[in-house]
């Protein structure tokens, strides 16, 4: 079973700390050092405000991944439990963006190095100047599998309203559930003439 | 900046009520509801700008929202360049005014750095925590254009030299006991609001800051015949409560403001970037004389515990007529709390406190009004572990990092006391030198003019009457 944060309504306040820590867990340098050219403020998850709920939203990795159903290039992979997008093959169709059920894919500049890259082909017109476009990806959720730590988010969140699900957890939790529901039979006992 | 300008905001628009910045307020002024945007009571704010490190809601840089990010950025007086988001709670900047007169060549501009800057700049620029760069500051600021690079630290000797002999006073005569501090511009402002009653016991020294700025429009106008009013005087502080204390009325010098600008580490640091300085690779220069020459004593104000510890390395020395047996006092060095100790200087058992956070302070002048105050001198620094940890500094994004950044800072700072070869104030040939030429003695009659003030009573019902 693929791994994945989920974050608990109840708890969590809205302070944005995860998404400040998801940039800082990617961007490889601290975000107050950014050149102007290579702006790079990309949060993979995102908080939700409405007049009822507060919650961060990411990926799922959803064990049926829709995206990675309809990538036209095989981008979209199962890699360690998770899903992960090959931003190095991602030809920033849209497909995945617009499949996810919950919202989780943005697309953003691809960068490397702290820089910007360029495609190669595609010409961009803006206000009559030619210029080379930018490359656009696929972005999300990767459970900041570079760090080592484990999701960043998850480590930083002050109200502990994150949590970070690994297969085992999700077994001891039906395990209990079913030991809970053998129990609960006692009350019933010898049903005589079933 | 105005003397009304509360400094600290919260930007409704981007504030989510998290609430976490009325969590480290220690005075409890963010009032608010969870889930909806917080205001700040501007009587109680002590401008200590904790809550603009904390506060992690922003608005990221992106297409939708770039015209409205140009003018945010033009409201909270910041330079254009500045990439990162914009965060919900803020201090005002002046770093605009600042570029401006910097650009004008008739103006003498003289800048004055707290000790906490050259331990937390480099962070700015990439530099791990606590890279320690006066050098490359000084040289920073010369390419900035400033006519003269002086220094707090230089100010903080002097402070030495004034407060120590008026706590030495103090003590002879049994009068106004304890006596507190009065560095920090949070804390002063605090008492003000809290215990105006209380207020004979702060000690009424200016803080250095104000003690450089009024030593550069007289001494230091002097020694390079310029008219005082010529002099443009800015400040680099790790605290955004300087800018409020620059602009109290009673902060002036023969007519001139002592300071006309303060900006913050982070303010500094934009301009830099704004100037195209390319700041690592700065060369390391000096800093001016004579006004910018400090000892090991005057370079520890940045931490808490270090006024007090540069205090008792002179007090013991001016007391006993002897060399103190040992300059680093690790009994006063520490964090956030309250810390006491018993110093024995010739046949005084001189009690003394450090109090690191404001909310720490609420107990000690209880005591105080009740008469039970059992110290002779208490230092009161509003933020948690001093001017390291200023609301001013490098904003720190996670809380995992503030630990380590402190402590980092801190150890910056008392590495470069350890490296000074000058490391007591009445050492200092220049301060020597500045009381021979200039000021006669401590708390004599120019010293008393320029270098000591009064306070304000601050409280609701004055304000109402």
């Amino acid at each position: 079973m693929n791994r994945f944060v989920i974050a608990d309504p109840d708890k969590c306040i809205g302070c944005h700390t995860c998404e400040v820590a998801c940039v800082v867990a990617h961007a490889g340098n601290n975000m107050f050092l950014q050149e102007e050219s290579g702006a790079d403020f990309y949060p993979r998850l995102t908080v939700v405000e409405t007049g009822e709920v507060t919650a961060p939203v990411q990926c799922r990795h959803c064990e049926d991944a829709p995206c990675a159903n309809v990538c036209p290039n095989g981008s979209i992979t199962n890699k360690d439990d998770s899903i992960f997008i090959n931003q190095d093959s991602c030809i920033g169709c849209k497909t995945c963006m617009l499949v996810c059920p919950y919202g989780a894919i943005t697309m953003v500049p691809a960068h490397k190095g702290g820089q910007k890259q360029l495609q190669s082909g595609l010409r961009s017109n803006t206000a009559g100047s030619w210029s080379r476009k930018e490359r656009i990806v696929a972005n999300k959720c990767d459970l900041c599998e570079g760090s080592g730590n484990g999701p960043e988010c998850v480590r930083v969140c002050p109200t502990n309203a994150l949590q970070f699900t690994v297969p085992s957890q999700i077994e001891d939790s039906i395990s209990r559930k079913r030991l809970a529901s053998a129990q609960s039979l006692l009350q019933f006992g010898g049903f005589p003439h079933l | 900046m105005s003397y009304k300008d509360p400094i600290i905001h919260i930007d409704e628009q981007l504030c989510t009520g998290c609430r976490r910045c009325a969590a480290v307020c220690p005075v409890d002024a963010i009032i608010g509801e969870p889930g909806h945007p917080q205001t700040i009571d501007a009587h109680r704010c002590v401008v200590c700008g904790q809550c603009v490190q904390i506060c992690t809601a922003y608005a990221a840089d992106n297409e939708s929202t770039t015209a409205l990010r140009a003018v945010k950025l033009q409201e909270r007086g910041q330079l254009p360049n500045v990439r990162e988001p914009l965060f919900a709670a803020y201090s005002s900047g002046d770093i605009q005014k600042v570029k401006a007169v910097l650009a004008d060549p008739k103006r003498f501009k003289v800048v004055q750095c707290a000790p906490a800057i050259r331990v937390s700049l480099a962070e700015e620029f990439g530099l791990p925590f606590g890279t320690l760069t006066p050098g490359k500051m000084a040289a920073a600021l010369r390419r900035l254009k400033f006519d003269r690079i002086y220094d707090t630290n230089f100010a903080a000797d002097v402070t030495i030299m004034e407060e120590g002999s008026e706590l030495i006073g103090r003590v002879m005569s049994g009068e106004r006991l304890p006596m507190f501090t009065s560095c920090c511009p949070a804390w002063v402002k605090h008492a003000e609001t809290v215990a105006p009653e209380l207020l004979e016991h702060l000690s009424s020294c200016k803080s250095p800051m104000q003690m450089a700025g009024a030593l550069f429009k007289t001494y230091g106008a002097e020694l390079d015949g310029i008219a005082p009013s010529d002099i443009f005087s800015v400040a680099v502080m790790p605290c955004t409560c300087k800018k409020f204390e620059c602009s109290r009325e009673e902060m002036s010098v023969n007519g001139c403001r002592e300071v006309d600008v303060v900006i913050t580490t982070r303010e500094l640091a934009s301009l830099i970037k704004d100037q195209g300085i390319d700041f690592i690779h700065l060369p390391d220069e000096p800093f001016d004389s004579p006004l910018g020459k400090y000892s090991g004593a005057g370079s520890i104000f940045g931490v808490t515990g270090g006024v007090m510890e540069a205090a008792i390395r002179t007090g013991y020395e001016l007391i006993t007529h002897e060399q103190i047996p040992n300059l680093q006092l690790d009994f006063v060095r520490g964090e956030e709390g309250i810390r006491t100790a018993e110093v024995q200087i010739g046949e005084l058992e001189l009690k003394v406190a450090v109090v690191a956070g404001l909310k720490y302070v609420d107990a000690v002048l209880a005591k105080v009004a009740e008469g039970t105050c059992p110290y002779h001198f208490i230092e009161v620094m509003a933020c948690p572990e001093g001017c390291v940890s200023g609301g001013g500094q490098p904003k720190l994004l996670l809380e995992t990092q503030r630990k380590i950044a402190y402590q980092a800072r801190k150890s910056a700072v008392y590495r470069h006391d350890s490296h000074q070869k000058v490391r007591k104030s009445h050492e200092n040939p220049d301060i020597i030198k500045l009381y021979k030429d200039f000021l006669g003695e401590p708390l004599g009659h120019t010293s008393h003019h320029l270098l000591h003030t009064k306070f304000v009573d601050r409280s609701l019902k004055e304000e109402m009457s």
